[in-house]
């Protein structure tokens, strides 16, 4: 059998007529085996620190394991542990805080936020943009406690806290103490999402950079106006980046805690800004009078997994991330 | 050939001689080994020095202390302290083991701590001796993480002279599980200073703890002049009465001065309604009354100290030994101790008219315990003997404002010496404890839900009773028993 020839391939290219199968079982294999070779570093660390981490927790879910018997033998419980997280008092609240949380944040700071300090610092002289965003990845550079003990020493009561210490009547609050009495979930929201946008905006700032600048150039001498030029063409040209954030970011908000267990630890009063995840953590780890709930923390932990997984794939079919990982057409010649 | 293998046997031989003799020799010269040990925690270094025989075995020991520096580092260096007398205990012994004391002792959270301990228990990395509140005992014993020491306890004398009705704390089930380090009182209290601004008579301040104690002076009286404080500018709105931040044993003084109690006789733990709807009334007459922050309860302990050490709030329910931090750590500048004396003073929570209608207090003492997992029990008890002295244990409450432990410390001159302990001890007569069960952790949560719930305004008392008895139901099950 001929080879095709060049011009043949580009023909049925050009018609999109199918190539004939070229690859040899041999060739095949060693690409399969390549490919498995350079996923397996990868692999196996997602096997140690998510797969076996999540069998386990799902085997410990089925438990009564905690502080006070995990000398014991384990002893399996079936689904009691599901049903007292389903018929907990606090399960709705709790529900109802995370959604609110999570897509606050992410619209308003790890999207939104985002993409204006993107947009923003690609419109400006390069040097000054390259300032900026440094001076916003700074929370990323700080240890996270010590960036949380900084925002608590702004929103304290006060004399503590530097903003009630200044604006102590601002917005009509009363005894100086705004933000972590006053206002919990504005300022949770604030501590998070100033962190969480440099992320985005680092990815943002890096696929508009990759745009061809004679688009831009092009659209400006038709007289495109800015906001046309952002909508009609930066926007659909990061369309990946912008999926991919939001997916990525949904997920991390999802399971993150820890700067609300360090700022309001949930409160203040009954559950105020207590997140799902938190209360995995809690009750797996947290426990004043000593008796940690590790089983019923594991269940609510396997809980948030599942519906991470869900929302994950819904996220892959509903932003039909398969095109974007899908072999470019010209790789099937 | 033959020559030669001679002389090397020769050479071997008596080089395997000169190492014999080498070894006799050393034997022979060196019959002890002095080890120094040398702890530097802040503010203090604390030399030891060990004297091991030659035949004998350096035990290390390690020790985990909570403590708040530099007012409670007496915790875990009187372990230290007790190590030279424990050695000299050993040697008279003709016991050859020695022993010397490793300590990690710092500041964490509560939880954090308790945690700490249990996941190194689970992975056999728990230091050999642990100083914890007692209330954990519930828990460890159960999961069989600390030993059982009461058949070892008569074992060293130093431990009779431990106060009889407090051993109580530390049992589980009649067995025995700890050690007292150190109790405390919780009193109320209150500033001098702007109660006379409102218009009080001395002998009306000076009266006030008296009162506290004979059930005169109740909450409402309390509530009431907290209120004419914040009516009359005395103070701000919000700062009329504090309790503390956070969860904690004080709030559970609260529910026995309303008549609820918490062991039934068959060990059960009990949610009494109506007890417990008394303390939510309270808490949201506080709130309504204007004489509490609706966000007190915030946990922020910063803004907490700074309120009451600096005179802005009028009553507060606080600790003994913060008595000794206000004065070391926020007032030294005004004079310290002595500038609480002339402006603070202190009784018993006062009576609930409508509960017991008798003053509490709480007392919620610290333990050392020993590890199951070490392998030097009588070691850790005898170390911890050695720290169970008036003299230390003294040393130890004058510095971090905690009450003794020891009936030996009633009429030690030290120990009576300090005017803020002497004053606060007769508080004890009022005192209760919280109850030594695996699942009282899950009660108290759920009773300070409502608590919680009811000052920032999230609940009625009402509705703080029924939603804590749905959550002790999905908590505990039959393990709590509500009634009321």
């Amino acid at each position: 059998m001929t080879q095709p020839s060049e011009k043949e391939a580009l023909a049925r290219a050009a018609v999109g007529a199918p190539g004939p199968q070229r690859r040899t079982l041999g060739r095949r294999v060693r690409s399969t085996v390549s490919a498995y070779g350079f996923l397996g570093p990868a692999m196996a660390l997602v096997f140690v620190f998510f797969i076996a981490p999540g069998i386990l927790l799902l085997i410990l879910s089925f438990t009564d394991l905690s502080s006070a018997n995990f000398n014991d033998p384990w002893n399996i419980i079936g689904f009691a542990n599901f049903e007292r997280l389903f018929t907990d008092p606090f399960f709705p609240k709790i529900l109802r805080n995370t959604v609110f949380y999570v897509f606050t944040t992410l619209i308003l700071f790890n999207l939104g936020l985002a993409l204006v300090l993107a947009l923003v610092t690609t419109s400006i002289p390069r040097r000054t943009g390259f300032f900026f965003r440094l001076v916003w990845l700074l929370p990323r550079l700080t240890p996270s406690v010590v960036y949380i003990l900084m925002w608590r020493r702004i929103g304290q009561a006060d004399p503590y806290g530097i903003y009630n210490q200044l604006f102590p009547e601002v917005l009509g609050a009363s005894g100086g103490n705004l933000f972590l009495g006053g206002s919990p979930w504005t300022f949770v929201i604030l501590t998070n999402g100033f962190i969480g946008a440099s992320f985005g905006m680092i990815i943002f700032t890096s696929a508009l950079e990759s745009i061809p600048k004679d688009l831009l150039t092009a659209a400006k001498v038709d007289g495109a106006s800015m906001w046309r030029i952002i909508r009609d063409i930066k926007l659909p040209l990061i369309k990946w980046p912008l999926l991919f954030i939001a997916t990525y970011q949904t997920l991390s908000l999802l399971t993150s805690f820890e700067y609300i267990l360090l700022l309001t630890d949930g409160g203040p009063g009954l559950f105020t800004t207590e997140v799902w995840a938190l209360t995995a953590y809690k009750r797996a780890f947290a426990s004043y009078a000593g008796n940690s709930q590790w089983a019923f923390g594991a269940t609510w932990a396997i809980v948030l997994v599942t519906v991470a997984l869900l929302l994950a794939a819904v996220y892959v079919k509903l932003f039909k991330f398969n095109e974007l990982i899908e072999e470019p057409r010209i790789e099937n010649l | 050939m033959r020559r030669k293998t001679h002389s090397r046997t020769l050479i071997v031989l008596t080089m395997a001689f000169a190492l014999v003799a080498a070894a006799c020799g050393d034997a022979d010269e060196q019959t002890t080994e002095t080890v120094i040990v040398e702890v530097e925690v802040p503010g203090e270094t604390v030399v030891v020095e060990v004297e091991v025989p030659a035949e004998g075995e350096l035990v290390t020991l390690v020790a985990r202390c909570r403590a708040k520096p530099p007012i409670e580092d007496g915790r875990c260096n009187n372990l230290l302290r007790g190590v030279v007398e424990a050695n000299t205990t050993l040697e008279a012994d003709g016991d050859l083991r020695r022993v010397q004391v490793e300590i990690i002792q710092d500041n964490p959270d509560a939880g954090d701590y308790v945690t700490e301990f249990e996941l190194a228990s689970s992975t056999g990395d728990a230091p050999d001796i642990i100083v914890a509140a007692a209330i954990n005992i519930g828990t460890w014993a159960a999961s069989g993480i600390i030993a059982d020491l009461t058949d070892l306890l008569g074992d060293y004398p130093e431990f009779d002279d431990i106060t009889p009705s407090l051993w109580a704390a530390m049992e589980l089930n009649g067995r025995r599980y700890g050690v007292l380090q150190d109790a405390e009182a919780r009193p109320l209290y209150f500033r001098k200073d702007l109660l006379a601004e409102l218009g009080w008579a001395q002998d009306e301040i000076d009266s006030l703890p008296a009162r506290l104690a004979s059930g005169e002076y109740t909450w409402e009286d309390m509530f009431d002049t907290a209120e004419e404080a914040v009516a009359a500018g005395v103070v701000d709105p919000g700062f009329g009465w504090w309790p503390r931040p956070k969860q904690g044993p004080m709030f559970l003084a609260w529910y026995y001065g309303a008549g609820g109690s918490i062991l039934d006789d068959s060990g059960a733990l009990v949610y009494d309604k109506a007890a417990a709807q008394i303390v939510y009334e309270l808490v949201d007459d506080a709130a309504d009354r204007g004489i509490i922050l609706e966000t007190r309860l915030d946990g922020d302990w910063d803004s907490w100290h700074n309120g009451v050490a600096y005179g802005n709030v009028l009553f507060w329910f606080g600790g003994s030994w913060q008595w000794a931090e206000w004065a070391e750590l926020f007032l030294q500048d005004l004079g310290g101790e002595e500038y609480l004396f002339e402006n603070v003073g202190f009784g018993p929570f006062p009576a609930i008219a409508a509960g017991a209608n008798v003053p509490t207090t709480l007392t919620n003492p610290f333990a050392y315990m020993v590890s199951s997992d070490t392998e030097h029990l009588d070691l850790a008890l005898l170390v911890i003997s050695k720290a169970t002295t008036k003299e230390l244990n003294t040393e130890h409450a004058v510095t971090s404002g905690h009450l003794g432990i020891l009936t030996s410390q009633a009429d030690y001159e030290p120990y009576t010496n300090a005017v803020f302990l002497s004053e606060v001890a007769p508080i004890l007569e009022f005192t209760t404890f919280q109850p030594n069960s695996p699942f009282f952790s899950a009660w108290t949560e759920a009773y300070y839900l409502g608590i919680a719930g009811v000052l920032s305004g999230d609940l009625t008392p009402e509705e703080a009773v029924d939603v804590v008895v749905d959550q002790l139901g999905n908590e505990l099950g039959d393990n709590a028993i509500i009634v009321g």
